[in-house]
């Protein structure tokens, strides 16, 4: 039962990346996109990254953070729009956080 | 006229003009862009402008964007402009760019990174405020 959760917007200004991580699963996946991308500098993402030893998968499109000047992570994974099309497949839900 | 009289005297007429406050990220919303008109039409008419830079709204002044790659059209290199309408009050909250661990590499030159304090002081000098 996984959940594919699209983070749009900035933690700095909404908060929901918070409510996104407060709901996250064991097989879940977060994409990072639009001022989503800005979140890789927040401190909710460090503690994101601690848990992410475990199965969920933290990815952000590349050309969102590029055209931000955003240095991104390494546990970070790099996709495409194409790629982000295949997860809405791989993933039994979608939920877009904006 | 007493010594604090003659103070708030000089407070009162040394604010003037128009801060533009930006507050919103560059590439999801019209609001850069919105707010870069009204300083750019402002200037043009040769009325006094600051614009201020916070929370966001930092995002707007940093280096090695490139909306290009979002297919946006880029109004931030537009900032460069700034000098030929006598935009030169430029001012950046610290505490903004500490907080989302940004250097203060800017896209402009002649940009002026506040602390909290500051940054609201230099707003209060102005007698007309927008946020965007």
């Amino acid at each position: 039962m996984s959940t594919l959760h699209l983070v749009r917007k900035s933690a700095f200004t909404t908060n929901d990346f918070a409510q996104c991580l407060s709901v996250l699963d064991q097989q879940d996946s977060i994409v990072l996109m639009d001022d989503g991308c800005y979140n890789l500098k927040h401190p909710l993402m460090d503690s994101l990254i601690k848990r992410a030893d475990s199965t969920i998968t933290i990815n952000v499109i590349t050309n969102h953070a590029q055209a931000r000047a955003i240095e991104t992570l390494a546990e970070v994974k790099h996709i495409e729009m194409v790629d982000l099309v295949e997860l809405t497949f791989t993933h039994k839900k979608v939920i877009t956080w904006q | 006229m007493t010594s604090s009289d003659q103070q708030v005297d000089s407070n009162l007429s040394q604010e003037n003009g128009l801060a533009i406050i930006n507050s919103k990220a560059p590439f999801s919303s019209n609001y850069g862009k919105d707010a870069l008109d009204v300083a750019l039409i402002f200037g043009s008419f040769e009325q006094k402008v600051s614009l201020f830079f916070q929370g966001d709204g930092v995002y707007q002044l940093i280096a090695n964007q490139d909306a290009s790659l979002v297919s946006i059209k880029d109004y931030l290199k537009t900032f460069s402009a700034f000098e030929f309408y006598d935009i030169e009050d430029i001012y950046v909250c610290q505490q903004s760019l500490v907080n989302r661990q940004l250097d203060e590499a800017f896209h402009i030159n002649d940009v002026q990174v506040l602390a909290s304090v500051e940054f609201g002081k230099a707003l209060n000098r102005h007698q007309h405020v927008l946020r965007f």
